[in-house]
């Protein structure tokens, strides 16, 4: 069994896929049984990952195995799947969330008019998502990485008769768009170069390939495909808006597994990377930035959803920061665990909001710790190892982070962490305190959802309490002695410990304080600090900056390139439209219909075929032949 | 004077350029058969006598004019049956009249 | 000697002297029983040639070579026919006699091809050649026919036809004279080029370009296209043209390697003419048949240029092409019969509104037209970039670059059939309905013009099986 799971692997995505046909061919009538088929499906290839990772850590050696898709000289793509501890983690956490996600929807989306297709959409995300983290070469990965973003857009605009829905899923696409722009050209640099898109291969060429500077150009172009998915500085606009789409679909997509395939990218090409240094550290500080930027915004939102998606931003940052300060284990670490709580905590979310009929606004809500339990203490779960608290999975991941950057010499960058610890905490606990303890309203009438979407915040409430055990670095054999680059190394600071866990209980303390007890009025420092805080809620105007650049800078090229298209181009080529058509008109009257003037033709062309051969090479002798022979 | 292989080379491309000229130039569609025939026939002479000029022993020669014969036979009937067809439409087997498929 | 070299020939000999007896039995203008059983034979035909496509044999020492080069296109060819006996199920004019006749011709000019591709020696190449083209003759002229039209069509394909062949016969009778033998392998033994040999040569590409309607000789097909009955059209633009390529291919390869130097120039002059007139004259056309006739001669272009190419990859690609191109070229065709049938007309004009009234019509005439455009991922792109990669690998950039700006040009008179369907004025609401054997021909060109674009490999390694025994 589970040498057949590692051994077709391919299988995985294939169940979604099948899923996804079916549905869109067959069951579109019929809501129920496309719910069912979907989930069917996806719980197969969750058995099958967990095979694969019981294979992995079996037996922690790469499995690759693949098919030509299409060859020609000097260009052989192939199709294939790469088995690795890193990619065994991922398939195991992305058909698990998607499996949970897809049971809890059957509540969430009940009687939504677009039941079928929605379950169809679910499914070809699955199957893009699986197929992208266990692709064996860049191409493969592309595809599947244009796959996923398509399946976002459509997820993103699924109500699409809201007019924000459809203006989130074109801003997503769009931004989405530039990160891959770069991704390709970076990957097309790659197979100029060395030939080869496949990881294997890349792996053992480009530590010994001399020019650094075009390699770090290379590295840079191809870390814009994450900035533009995982959402970091500057291209990270999109995310928060994406939130316009149902709430499982932002758990899911925008949580817990599509916005991390950046990250994993970065990881899957980290041969890439280290073989740059500079590229490394730009992307350290680019995820470091991103980190303490999307949290400070974080601070001041009031939508539920928005807080989670500058929670997720920020995190994201956390991650890309582990992988530039040289920590692989970290980052893949904290991907996993982030993976389950953020999921927990959007579901939380959707819970919340399902029983308010879509209120997301924090300050409406309240009281609601008594009146849906389950989705109080999930939720406070979540936030907990969320903040980084001790003995909850976030707490260990975050530490293995901060550790990384503070022993591999970014001392600045562990301060940010710090603070961003700091800020989390207190975000998560000022949502915590207003949404579930602050005043019920009197007009809402909340009530615990469904079991069938309990039941998956209960599981993945569990896995965020225990999932961070795996990482404990007291084990012999934990999660850093599969997942890592290089050298497998364990090690721990207690210090780190010590003081993350202090900087987050003064983040949570503070926050109770100041929206429990009310002894601080958050009221009073806002208008302290007015500035700040407009600019802060406003999320840094980075938004409207767009926007202008948009409206004077794009357009103004566009009216330029415009003209030039309308009055020179379009001459031109009208032109040459005209000609041709002229030339077909010519070419067609010399067909006259006269079945000797066609033979004529014919002769006449064999007549001037052998004087051109004659005329082209006099050695052939042909000239001679009238008058010899 | 001895008959060479150049005597019957000459005659063959003569009888083919005629046969070709009266495919090109006849306006009667029988005639234009008849043009082609020569064409055949000028081929048919050309093999006979390059079998027996150059290689006396094999009569490979033979064998493909007695091949182009029959073909010969065969086209000349399906061509005498369309042009009866045609007539049968066009009361004409002036090849001229025959431009309705143009441009 | 060893018979069963020949038994997917026998076997389709057989099949037709069966339906022609067959259709003497059978109930007058009875069409339909005839068809599934000439399917039948052909499926069964295309088992035996598949059974032993990988081989190399030849019949008669080398007078006849039975190799997966030949297996290749005779699997081709019954492909063809298969799809054309499914359409004609839906075309409801006589069709070369009042009853079945034209499958029993039908599948002679089959055999006349079969024979054609394996032909190691010229009478047997002659022989093939006038089988196949003489039943082409009957067919176009369509004899129990009403139509007019296909009785000129008829009677110029004759003319021409036996004009040219003529001439290629002459050049054979030359190279017979100069080389002393017919066997094509022993020709290429033959250093010394005087010049009865070049005139020779060029009397034989004149034959084969004729055969497949390369400019300068293409003149008989946009007439012999749109007068012939459709189904015949198909079966000539595809399999015809794909028999030449065969045969053409083989016979150079095999009996002027030495003198490519030569040659090759004026191949390639002729495939850019190819190119450039086919799409050039395609475009002021208002017949859709008489279009889709010019850009067969453009795509006989492209074909050419794997022929210039004259290596391994330039042979696989036109193999790989000459299939793709009888799915793209018979799925246009088969609408036009469709189309046909319901409003008794061929111009582009009464084409508008299509994909309301018949959205599978609309559809497959889409695919198949911009496959035959090469826009990507459709089949026609793969074919393209085998064959102008194949050429630029031998340093003729330059006619790679006129068969792409050609092929951007042919999207013009594409799409402009294209916006007639889908966004012209729709002045008939009423559906098109259509047969099933209809809707599986539409189907099956639709669906593999797709597939072999986004999946070629199968199909690219069969060619590459195939193309390896050129050399």
């Amino acid at each position: 069994m589970i040498h057949f799971a590692v051994q077709n692997s391919w299988l995985i995505p294939l169940m979604p896929a099948i899923a996804f046909a079916i549905i869109v061919f067959f069951l579109r009538r019929t809501p129920q049984a496309s719910a069912f088929f979907s989930i069917s499906c996806i719980s197969v290839s969750f058995l099958l990952s967990l095979g694969v990772v019981a294979g992995v850590l079996m037996d922690p050696a790469a499995v690759e195995s693949s098919v030509t898709w299409f060859s020609m000289p000097g260009l052989t793509v192939e199709m294939g799947t790469l088995i690795d501890p890193i990619s065994g983690m991922m398939v195991f956490v992305v058909s698990l969330i998607a499996l949970l996600v897809q049971i809890y929807s059957v509540g969430y989306m009940e009687n939504d008019p677009g039941y079928s297709i929605y379950f169809a959409y679910q499914s070809l995300f699955a199957m893009s998502m699986l197929g992208l983290v266990i692709a064996n070469n860049f191409v493969q990965m592309f595809v599947f990485w244009e796959l996923v973003g398509l399946c976002s857009y459509l997820l993103i605009g699924f109500w699409f008769y809201k007019i924000s829905a459809r203006e989130a899923a074109k801003k997503a696409f769009v931004t989405n768009r530039v990160g891959d722009y770069g991704f390709l050209l970076g990957i097309l640099f790659l197979q100029i170069i060395f030939g080869t898109l496949n990881f294997t291969d890349l792996a053992q060429i480009i530590p010994t390939y001399a020019n650094v500077g075009l390699l770090t150009v290379i590295a840079l172009l191809v870390f814009t495909g994450p900035i533009g998915k995982s959402g970091q500085f500057p291209l990270h606009v999109w995310l928060p808006d994406a939130m316009e789409g149902p709430t499982p679909v932002s758990a899911l997509i925008h949580a817990a597994t599509m916005v991390v395939a950046g990250v994993y990218l970065i990881a899957r090409a980290f041969f890439l990377f280290a073989a740059v240094p500079t590229a490394l550290q730009v992307i350290a500080y680019v995820g470091g930035f991103t980190a303490l930027f999307a949290a400070t915004i974080a601070i001041t939102q009031n939508d539920i959803k928005r807080i989670l998606a500058y929670s997720t931003l920020s995190q994201l940052g956390y991650m890309v920061m582990a992988l530039g300060v040289g920590g692989l284990t970290a980052s893949m670490f904290h991907l996993m665990t982030h993976a389950f709580f953020k999921a927990l905590l959007f579901l939380g979310a959707g819970s919340v909001i399902h029983a308010l009929q879509g209120k997301q606004d924090i300050w409406e809500m309240g009281g609601l710790a008594r009146k849906m339990p389950i989705t109080t203490k999930t939720f406070i779960i979540g936030s907990l190892a969320l903040a980084g608290i001790f003995p909850l999975a976030g707490f260990w991941s975050k530490d293995e982070i901060l550790l990384a950057a503070q022993s591999n010499g970014f001392t600045g960058l562990y301060l940010i962490g710090s603070l961003v610890a700091f800020l989390t905490a207190f975000y998560m606990f000022r949502l915590v305190f207003v949404a579930f303890y602050g005043q019920a309203k009197p007009n809402n009438d909340p009530h615990e959802s469904p079991a069938v979407m309990t039941t998956p915040l209960i599981i993945l409430g569990l896995l965020s309490v225990v999932g961070g055990l795996v990482g404990m670095p007291w084990l012999s054999t934990n999660f850093g002695s599969y997942v890592y680059f290089g050298e497998a190394h364990h090690g721990y600071s207690l210090m780190i410990m010590v003081t993350s866990t202090v900087i987050a209980l003064m983040g949570i303390y503070l926050a109770y304080l100041m929206y429990y007890k009310k002894t601080i009025s958050a009221s009073a420092i806002a208008n302290r600090f007015k500035a700040i805080y407009t600019l802060l809620y406003n999320k840094y105007y980075i938004d409207e900056i767009y926007q202008w650049g948009i409206n004077h800078i794009v357009d103004g090229a566009g009216r330029v390139a415009y003209w030039i298209d309308l009055h020179v181009v379009d001459g031109v080529v009208n032109g040459l439209a005209k000609g041709t058509r002229q030339s077909g008109t010519i070419l067609r009257y010399l067909q006259t219909g006269q079945t000797q003037h066609y033979g004529m033709v014919l002769v006449a062309a064999v007549v001037v075929i052998i004087l051109l051969l004659g005329l082209l090479d006099p050695s052939l002798g042909i000239s001679a032949w009238g008058g010899g022979n | 004077m001895t008959i060479t292989l150049n005597h019957y080379l000459l005659l063959a491309g003569m009888l083919f350029c005629i046969g070709l000229y009266g495919a090109l130039a006849k306006q009667n569609a029988i005639s234009i058969l008849m043009g082609i025939e020569l064409m055949l026939n000028a081929c048919v002479i050309n093999l006979v006598a390059f079998n027996r000029f150059m290689a006396p022993n094999h009569l490979v020669g033979h064998a493909f004019g007695l091949f182009v014969i029959a073909l010969a036979a065969a086209e000349v009937a399906v061509g005498l049956a369309l042009v009866l067809t045609v007539y049968r439409d066009l009361l004409s087997v002036n090849i001229q009249d025959f431009d309705w498929l143009k441009w | 000697m060893d018979f069963t070299l020949l038994v997917p020939e026998m076997f389709v000999a057989a099949l037709a002297c069966l339906l022609l007896i067959l259709n003497l039995v059978a109930p007058r203008g009875e069409r339909r029983g005839l068809v599934i059983f000439a399917v039948l034979g052909i499926l069964a035909a295309i088992a035996v040639v598949a059974f032993n496509f990988d081989m190399f044999d030849g019949f008669l020492g080398r007078m006849y070579l039975v190799d997966a080069y030949a297996s290749f296109f005779k699997i081709l060819f019954l492909i063809a026919a298969l799809l054309v006996c499914l359409t004609t199920m839906n075309y409801y004019k006589p069709l070369a006699g009042e009853g079945g006749e034209a499958y029993t011709i039908m599948l002679f000019a089959t055999l006349g091809m079969m024979i054609l591709v394996s032909a190691g020696e010229l009478i047997t190449l002659y022989v093939g050649l006038e089988l196949m083209t003489i039943s082409f003759y009957i067919l176009t002229a369509n004899l129990a026919g009403e139509d007019a039209r296909s009785s000129e069509a008829g009677l110029k394909y004759l003319i021409l036809g036996a004009i040219s062949s003529a001439v290629m016969l002459y050049g054979f009778t030359l190279l017979y004279g100069v080389t002393g033998t017919t066997m094509i392998h022993e020709i290429a033994q033959f250093k010394e080029a005087s010049p009865a040999f070049w005139l020779g040569v060029i009397f034989a590409l004149s034959g084969f370009g004729f055969k497949i309607a390369a400019v300068p000789f293409h003149m008989w097909a946009p007439d012999i296209y749109e007068g012939a009955p459709t189904p015949v059209t198909i079966f000539l633009a595809v399999a015809s043209k794909a028999a030449g390529f065969g045969v053409f291919v083989r016979f150079f390869l095999t009996a002027f390697p030495q003198h490519a130097d030569h040659w090759i120039p004026v191949i390639a002059i002729m495939a850019a003419a190819t190119m450039i007139l086919g799409n050039l004259a395609a475009i002021p056309q208002q017949n859709i048949k008489r279009m889709l006739a010019y850009s067969s001669i453009a795509q006989a272009g492209y074909l050419l240029v794997g022929l210039v190419a004259a290596s391994e990859a330039g042979v696989k690609s036109i193999l790989f092409y000459a299939m793709i191109y009888v799915f793209a070229t018979v799925g246009a065709f088969a609408v036009t019969i469709a189309f046909n049938n319901v409003s008794e007309s061929d111009d582009i004009a009464d084409y508008s509104g299509l994909a309301r009234r018949s959205p599978l019509l609309a559809v497959t005439l889409l695919v198949c037209m911009l496959s035959m455009a090469g826009i990507p991922p459709l089949a026609g792109f793969a074919g393209k970039f085998y064959l102008f990669s194949a050429v630029i690998e031998q340093g003729f950039l330059w006619l790679a670059i006129i068969g792409l700006v050609m092929s951007m040009l042919s999207v013009y008179y594409y799409l402009s059939v294209v916006r007639v369907m889908y966004l012209g004025e729709v002045t008939d609401y009423s559906a098109i309905k259509l047969k099933g054997s209809m809707k599986l021909v539409l189907y099956v060109c639709m669906v593999l013009s797709i597939i072999l674009g986004a999946y070629p490999g199968p199909l690219a390694e069969l060619a590459n099986i195939a193309a390896r025994f050129m050399f």
